[in-house]
């Protein structure tokens, strides 16, 4: 069976994905990817960048049968008479290809319609410490110190929780949407290791010295104040009655 | 007594001499402990302080007061309830001489002169050890409010002392920096942004603070103080996560929002030949939330 498949890609890959991007994305990016009215130019924009897009799911905008801005469930491809908004969010959903279709479509762009751009970055080891408190000084402004996200103006830093780690490390290097690029006088490669590292553990914490109050960070702690200041009240109240 | 009106003033010890002057010296008693608590807080304050010492004594001083106000009140003033008929509001001929008998002699107040020159000894003690505290105030701040470390030629450094050239910066970029020599530098930290040369609408004595479109701003809001840490790059604001005031970076920074009033100081920028970014001098203001002096 590999012996069969294994030349199939090499020979009808570029033909599959020339057709999905003619069909799926040349609706916006025109058909030599230098873009239209409804969409930006893809010429130059590096492969990272279309790795992102693709494999989080904010590509293609378009989508059959709900809105756009329900999260969750997979994509599908609108027809070309009905194209995706441009004025719309791109928000996470699960990819709308497979991962051999997203690397036929990275090729593609980054090769047939114009090089340049950043690489996918490679990402490796990282210390977790490092990372927290580069996290903390560098990502928590916006997306909150747990990863959970944060409002900004008219829109939201999303939540970290699902992202892969070659996602957090292209989100870093290459600032998609309203997000700043961290380039390298921001976060080495080494400290962008660290960073990504904190970030997948943000996904599943250890959370020590005791309940852990949905992550609400400071706000549990004055929480817990509230209520024994309403308990405070009550007793003030009983002292009040008895005399 | 005129004043109390007709009723009697019953359960009180006035006029048993005995037990009155026996009231009269611990209320006495009372007082001068409180004065003298107040002048150990005050030694102790002097001597260098110790919080558990000071808490009791301070403690004493104040109970001290109220205790004696207490069996004042208790002991040495009329008690009530009075019943009292309703009568003319005008006071009688009578009555106003005899209200300003009291006065003049000293009523039933002044009349107890121990007890009032206790009390005045117990308040001029808690007075004079308040007066102490003024001291941990600290030395007077001078030139701090208006000088950061930034100086002509310093180039600007990551939090872990990495000097920034402009290739490591792309465009829409981000990064904190400090003055050279001073790493985490809570006065100097500055945002540098990277944005588009053509887009930049610099003041007019600014027009060459923001070569290749490398901006810097001062970190610290100046509404609060907090730190402007959130970017927008496609709109290019920077918003401050305490109170949602929110700066135009291409327009020096001005508040478009929230309740800033004052723009973020701007730091002068040049690229030396190596690429390296350097200030050019100090930020355009003093920093931080506005004061007194600052004009």
């Amino acid at each position: 069976m590999a012996g069969v498949s294994a030349g199939q890609p090499d020979s009808t890959a570029p033909r599959d994905v020339r057709q999905t991007f003619l069909a799926d994305c040349a609706v916006c990016h025109g058909a030599e990817g230098n873009g239209t009215s409804r969409g930006p130019s893809l010429i130059g924009v590096g492969r990272a960048s279309v790795d992102y897009q693709l494999s989080t799911g904010r590509m293609p905008l378009a989508v059959v049968g709900r809105t756009n801005d329900q999260e969750g469930s997979p994509l599908q491809p609108l027809p070309n008479s009905a194209a995706g908004d441009s004025d719309i969010v791109p928000r996470r959903h699960d990819p709308a290809y497979t991962p051999e279709t997203i690397a036929g479509l990275v090729d593609y762009i980054a090769g047939v319609i114009g090089g340049g751009g950043p690489e996918i970055p490679r990402v490796g080891e990282g210390n977790l410490a490092e990372g927290g408190a580069l996290f903390r000084q560098q990502c928590a402004a916006c997306h909150a110190w747990a990863g959970d996200g944060g409002a900004l103006l008219r829109i939201e830093a999303p939540a970290l929780h699902s992202a892969t780690t070659t996602q957090i490390a292209e989100a870093i290097r290459l600032g998609p949407g309203q997000m700043p690029v961290f380039g390298t006088a921001a976060l080495t490669d080494a400290q962008m290791d660290s960073v990504v590292a904190y970030v997948r553990y943000l996904d599943q914490p250890r959370d020590r010295g005791g309940q852990r109050l949905w992550h609400l960070g400071p706000f549990a702690e004055g929480a817990v104040a509230l209520v024994a200041l309403a308990g405070l009240l009550l007793f003030t109240r009983w002292i009040g009655e008895r005399g | 007594m005129t004043a109390h009106g007709a009723g009697s003033a019953p359960e009180r010890v006035a006029g048993d001499d005995g037990a009155e002057r026996r009231a009269e010296r611990r209320v006495a008693v009372l007082f001068l402990l409180s004065s003298a608590s107040a002048v150990a807080l005050t030694i102790v304050y002097w001597r260098g302080g110790q919080p558990q010492l000071e808490g009791l004594f301070l403690g004493l001083a104040l109970g001290g007061v109220a205790c004696g106000f207490v069996v004042w009140g208790n002991r040495l003033l009329p008690q009530g309830p009075f019943v009292d008929e309703r009568h003319e509001m005008a006071s009688s001929e009578t009555e106003v001489e005899g209200a300003e008998d009291d006065f003049e002699q000293g009523g039933l107040i002044t009349r107890r002169k121990l007890v009032v020159r206790s009390l005045g000894l117990a308040v001029g003690g808690l007075g004079v050890a308040a007066l102490f505290p003024i001291r941990s105030l600290g030395p007077s701040p001078g030139r701090t409010l208006v000088q950061t470390p930034w100086r002509a030629g310093l180039r600007l450094v990551t939090e872990d002392g990495r000097p920034v050239r402009t290739i490591d910066v792309p465009l829409e970029g981000l990064v904190t920096v400090f003055p050279e020599g001073f790493p985490g530098s809570a006065d100097g930290q500055a945002v540098l942004v990277r944005v588009a040369p053509g887009l930049v609408k610099p003041a007019a004595a600014r027009q060459d603070w923001s070569p290749d479109g490398f901006i810097a701003y001062s970190k610290i809001c100046t509404h609060a103080g907090c730190p402007v840490g959130l970017y927008q790059a496609d709109t290019h604001q920077l918003l401050c996560p305490c109170h949602q005031s929110t700066f135009d970076v291409l327009h020096h920074a001005r508040p478009q929002d929230g309740p800033a009033a004052a723009p973020l100081p701007q730091l002068p920028l040049s690229i030396t030949p190596e690429g390296f970014l350097v200030a050019r001098g100090d930020f355009s203001e003093p920093v931080g939330p506005s004061f007194w002096h600052r004009s």
